[in-house]
């Protein structure tokens, strides 16, 4: 019990509601990460509080701004007493009083200025939030961290509007965490040990125990077996199929000397398995798209872990795997005896740790002929050794391998390569929708260029800036080349928010912002691509990308 | 910030805000979150109140609360942090229990609304009622994991909490869990029976010995197993003592009680054939001569790594040592509570569970898995937390601006679904006439077998446990108005271990049953049966017609209308993945 005392343990049991999430290794890419924050507002912090607490590793501040009135009241993490100071300053001791594991620090100035005299300021960091930024300084930080493959996550909260944008070139994710994934049985192609196992059970001479204690798996593949003698080596494909071969189950249970058949479990559960353990094996479409990356089929010595990894999964299939992925190695609990029921375990345990030992091997021959493979950095870092946890949860993951390539903030605002097509299916959907507000949210931003300040702010009465913001949305369309207009209420409410930020609607976005940024640190968990937008009154929230 | 916030929440209801005086029910994960975003939403008056301390395990969320804050009142740290930062607001923090009886009707009704950030039921059903009886708006919600969701209750306007049944809290029958585990939860369950045993509170329930009235015994081989075995050898003897005084009279000796709970017990239950007929028959270990350790993967932290038997041993001994000196500081009929945040106390589990577990053929489980199973861990974190905090202030807004008919009901998933929402906003369902709690005159049918049902099971298991009554009165409704249960200490007492027969109650005999505290009355039906399947002592159901053939009334539901499904979608309305209850019954504190 020795080794619980101290630090370690406190950590645990501090964590220990969110390591059931994400596990120690997610745990651990969340403490070895940076996290910059650029302008300390309410929805600001409320992300950071949301990221300091589960234990990321050190955040920083990037704000000019000073504390006024109006930010204390909106801001947990300002008090009255600061109005005045540096905004980035109290903002950093107050969240730094959240967990002692986290280091913070602030920088005292506009992002605009360190764009000017540090641009690569930003590049040292795992990911960027930015609040409420211009757009010119939005699109040139967008461009410094585009080039570094750094996430940059844009948040904005606006009245009782919430919005996300999500600007990362290459975001690879191999535990995805699918919400229903199938068993990986290989039962339409046994591998060799299982046929072994199988085909060494007779069911003809086993006790009554033992034939009612057969896993269910085992008798699936001897049906399974029987019935490819009589369809040309296939497998039911078909409902019609399905329920021959689950008749033809049926009928092996065994019968008592009256005739009547023995209650057997086993039989049951085979029978209910038909359907979704019978099923073809076959390479995933978005691990197939994966193989066909460029990345994929032309690695070299700068390649990312996950791509060699992707590679060496690819010769695999194509070799020692016939077509196959990598086993996964676990099968569902059955009724079974322990005995048996640990046999087959071991099965397919064995057969994956095979399947992992070949991509190993193929894995450290690929760094050999980059020369890399030398211990010079520990993962995640791109180069260096990769360690045989780290393939082993490749392998175990090969069928939910994802990647998300965002559409990156250039193209967004691009004239020419501005999404029409989606913007101008929300423009004309008869009940309007939340996207709409990203419109408006971009009209309000030509309003401030135009204004320098935001419809209905400092203003007690908002109509006289209704048409001026009705001209702007009309110039944005025009540029974006659609002839739509936006309704006329949706433009009053947006003149009414006057830019206020609502504390419910920070503490909203700041749990998904937060939440995206969680996904990104710990690569595990699929992130928004790429535009979030949430509307706080009719409580409804859309994805799309732009 | 009032300047700012006076456009978006428009005319008096800016003014409604600040009036308002608001009971947050709850200083936990939730209840955190919606403290900071009231005050910081300009609401000036607001009480909470929370009967828990603070633990290690809660700061990763909670984050008003510090590490020099642990084992202090949640309610008051809570106040008093927000009260650092916003030192212009009234807050009144009660460190105490939501059902209690100083907690009336009256209390209630001075609020404007009641936010819930509850992690029971048993509070959840109690606050419903008290709203309803108080006819004071409530926003009830949940969350567990990256799941959440929040609903608004209105009397008379919408569903109440228990209009809709709720899928029943798991439980094992008492013979799986002493005689025929086959899952690894039955071995934590047994494992936390016999904490109990050895040095909780007394539960009958909880009995950790061979059950001889197994109905899978046939009389005759259980009888045969009794005969041969109870009455000579001393295994039987000591089973008629209790397993704490014998425990306690061997000074928790770790070999004796080794070796009579996984080695005597064991061999006893093997006497009874009938069990082991198509089931693996369990191994019985000696302490001296327990497997040795094989597994070499001492890397992983111990929490996460599969301890072997002898490891198991190891640490139930030295738990035993342990525990055994807590016990002594309670004085004389002291005892300890099992705790999940223990460490001691999770350690004795996990080892118990584990080595029976051995014995029984089911597989091991690491000490981070068992805490989980023992505690009923939900995760949690922040984020979602943080989320649902900001729903339930957005629609406690739509009611104080007098919109209460456009509340949602709105579950937050994982990821976006495939209609690309994370959020699921649906319309409030009208009340469920037939509802047992908020119906005009609510009725429920009990059946039972009336000669062997007690009057203090009735109580307990039907009318607390079940019914949610914190302190209900029962009388017959005979005409005679004969009391068989009182609120009042002392007055039937002597009742409790009497069979419902005995008063006369049997098939049809109507039971008035009121809580004073929750203004609430019942009326209960008894159906008496001979037996009720699946070993149920008792079963509740809306009204007779219910038992009648079930299948084809559900069946006719299920096709007609989908429960919880499209027709009462908003719009953006898909069925949730989830059951539309299970994260309000389940869910962070």
């Amino acid at each position: 019990m020795a080794e619980t005392k101290g630090s370690g343990l406190d950590k645990n049991n501090k964590y220990d509601r969110q390591l059931r999430l994400w596990g120690d290794h997610g745990q651990s890419a969340l403490e070895a990460a940076r996290v910059c924050l650029i302008n300390a507002t309410a929805t600001g912090t409320e992300i950071l509080k949301n990221v300091i607490l589960p234990g990321i590793g050190s955040f920083t501040i990037v704000d000019g701004h000073k504390v006024r009135g109006e930010d204390v009241g909106n801001n947990f993490f300002l008090l009255a007493d600061s109005i005045g100071k540096s905004r980035a300053q109290v903002a950093t001791e107050l969240l730094g009083e959240l967990n002692d594991d986290v280091t913070g620090n602030f920088v005292e100035e506009s992002v605009e200025t360190l764009l000017e005299s540090n641009p690569d300021y930003f590049s040292t960091f795992s990911v960027v939030v930015a609040i409420n930024l211009h757009e010119k300084a939005l699109l040139q930080l967008g461009g410094v961290l585009w080039e570094k493959n750094i996430p940059l996550l844009v948040c904005r909260c606006y009245g009782f509007i919430g919005y996300l944008r999500l600007a990362v070139r290459e975001h690879t994710i191999v535990e995805s965490h699918p919400d229903s994934a199938l068993e990986d049985l290989r039962l339409d192609r046994p591998f060799p040990g299982l046929q072994t196992f199988c085909d060494s059970l007779n069911m003809e001479t086993m006790t009554k125990k033992e034939h009612g204690h057969t896993p269910w798996l085992v008798l699936l593949y001897k049906y399974v077996q029987e019935w490819k003698k009589t369809h040309d080596g296939q497998i039911p494909k078909n409902y019609k199929e399905k329920n021959m071969l689950k008749e033809m189950i049926r009928k092996g249970i065994r019968q008592n000397e009256e005739g009547v058949p023995e209650l057997e479990e086993n039989f049951d559960e085979a029978v209910t398995h038909v359907n979704s353990a019978l099923v073809t094996t076959r390479i995933p479409s978005e691990v197939q798209a994966l193989f066909d990356d460029p990345c994929c089929t032309n690695i070299n010595s700068e390649s990312k872990t996950f791509w060699i990894l992707c590679r060496a999964l690819h010769d695999f299939v194509h070799n020692e795997g016939n077509g196959d992925l990598p086993l996964r190695g676990t099968i569902p609990d059955m009724t079974s005896d322990s005995e048996r029921y640990i046999q087959l375990q071991n099965v397919y345990r064995e057969q994956a740790a095979t399947d992992m030992t070949a991509i190993r091997n193929r894995v450290h021959a690929l760094l050999q002929s980059l020369g890399r493979d030398e211990p010079v950095f520990v993962d995640p870092k791109p180069c260096g050794a990769v360690s045989d946890n780290e393939i082993k949860t490749f392998c175990r993951n090969a069928a939910f391998l994802r990647l998300v390539r965002c559409r990156s903030l250039a193209e967004e605002y691009g004239t020419n390569t501005v999404n029409k097509d989606e913007l101008n299916m929300h423009l004309e959907s008869e009940e309007g929708d939340d996207l709409l507000f990203y419109i408006l949210l971009r009209g309000v931003d030509r309003f401030y260029d135009e204004y320098n300040r935001y419809p209905g702010r400092d203003n007690s009465d908002v109509e006289p800036d209704i048409p001026k913001l009705k001209t702007c949305l009309t110039k944005l369309l025009h540029d974006w080349g659609l002839s739509g207009t936006v309704k006329e209420d949706y433009i009053h409410e947006m003149c009414r928010y006057g830019a206020s930020e609502v504390h419910s609607i920070a503490s909203y976005m700041g749990g998904v912002v937060a939440q995206e940024v969680i996904k990104i640190l710990t690569t595990q968990f699929v992130p928004i691509n790429n535009t979030y937008v949430y509307n706080g009154f009719l409580q409804t929230s859309t994805t799309v990308q732009l | 910030m009032a300047a700012t916030l006076k456009g978006v929440l428009q005319g008096s209801l800016a003014d409604n805000v600040k009036n308002s005086k608001i009971l947050v029910v709850g200083a936990g994960g939730i209840g955190c979150e919606v403290l900071k975003d009231l005050v910081l939403t300009g609401f000036k008056t607001i009480e909470v109140i929370d009967l828990d301390t603070i633990d290690v395990s809660n700061l990763n969320r909670q984050f008003l609360f510090r590490k020099e804050h642990v084992k202090k009142s949640k309610s008051q740290v809570a106040r008093e942090s927000v009260l650092k930062f916003n030192p212009d607001v009234d807050i009144k923090a009660y460190h105490d229990s939501v059902m209690s009886p100083d907690y009336d009707v009256n209390f209630f009704k001075q609020f404007t609304l009641v936010l819930n950030a509850l992690d029971n039921r048993a509070a959840r059903n109690h606050v419903n009622r008290m709203c309803l009886a108080a006819d004071i708006p409530l926003v009830e919600s949940g969350t567990a994991g990256y799941l959440g969701q929040v609903t608004v209750i209105k009397k008379g306007l919408t569903e109440c909490y228990e209009c809709q049944p709720k899928p029943p809290q798991k439980t094992f029958p008492g013979c799986t869990i002493r005689n025929t585990p086959s899952e690894p939860i039955h071995c934590v369950v047994w494992a936390k029976h016999l904490f109990n045993q050895l040095f909780g509170e007394d539960d009958p329930d909880q009995d950790v010995s061979p059950d001889t009235e197994d109905p899978e015994l046939t009389a005759e081989a259980g009888q045969s197993a009794l005969q041969s075995e109870a009455k000579t050898d001393e295994i039987g003897g000591i089973e008629r003592k209790s397993t704490r005084v014998w425990a306690m009279n061997t000074g928790y000796d770790p070999e004796k009680l080794f070796n009579k709970l996984f080695r005597d017990d064991i061999k006893y239950l093997l006497s009874m054939e009938t069990l082991w007929k198509k089931r693996r028959p369990p191994q019985p270990l000696n302490m001296t001569q327990l497997p040795s350790d094989t597994d070499g993967n001492s890397s992983a932290i111990r929490d996460q790594r599969q301890w072997s038997v002898k490891e198991c041993a190891n640490v139930f001994s030295d738990c035993l040592g342990q525990l055994k000196k807590e016990l002594a500081t309670q004085g004389d009929g002291g005892m300890l509570v099992w705790d999940k945040d223990d460490e001691t106390a999770l350690d004795f589990v996990a080892s118990v569970a584990n080595i029976r577990a051995h014995i029984f053929g089911i597989a091991m489980k690491t000490r981070f898995d068992i805490k989980s199973m023992a505690g009923n861990i939900i995760p949690a974190i922040a984020t979602t937390n943080a989320i649902i905090a900001g729903l339930i202030i957005m629609e406690a807004i739509k009611i104080l601006s007098g919109k209460i008919k456009s509340c949602k009901t709105v579950y937050l998933n994982r990821v976006p679904n495939d209609r690309n929402r994370l959020l699921v906003p649906c319309t409030l369902d009208p009340p469920n006439p037939k509802c047992y709690v908020c119906a005009p005159k609510p009725e429920v049918t009990v059946v039972v077998n009336c000669t062997r049902f007690k009057v203090g099971a009735l109580q307990d298991k039907v009318l607390k446990s079940y019914l949610g009554m914190v302190a209900p009165d029962v009388e017959i409704d005979d005409g005679k108005g004969t009391i068989i249960i009182s609120s009042e200490e002392g007055e039937t007492e002597e009742n409790n271990d009497k069979f419902l027969s005995d008063f006369g109650i049997r098939n049809g005999t109507r039971l008035k049953c009121d809580d004073f505290l929750q203004v609430y009355s019942l009326v209960v039906t008894i159906a008496h049966v001979e037996k009720l399947e699946e070993e149920k002592e008792f079963e509740v159901v809306g009204d007779l017609s219910e038992l009648q053939p079930q299948e084809e009334q559900q069946q006719a539901a299920n096709g007609s209308k989908p429960h919880n499904g499209g027709d009462k979608a908003d719009g953006q309305c898909t069925v949730p993945c989830l059951n539309p209850w299970a994260v309000l019954t389940l869910s962070d504190l």
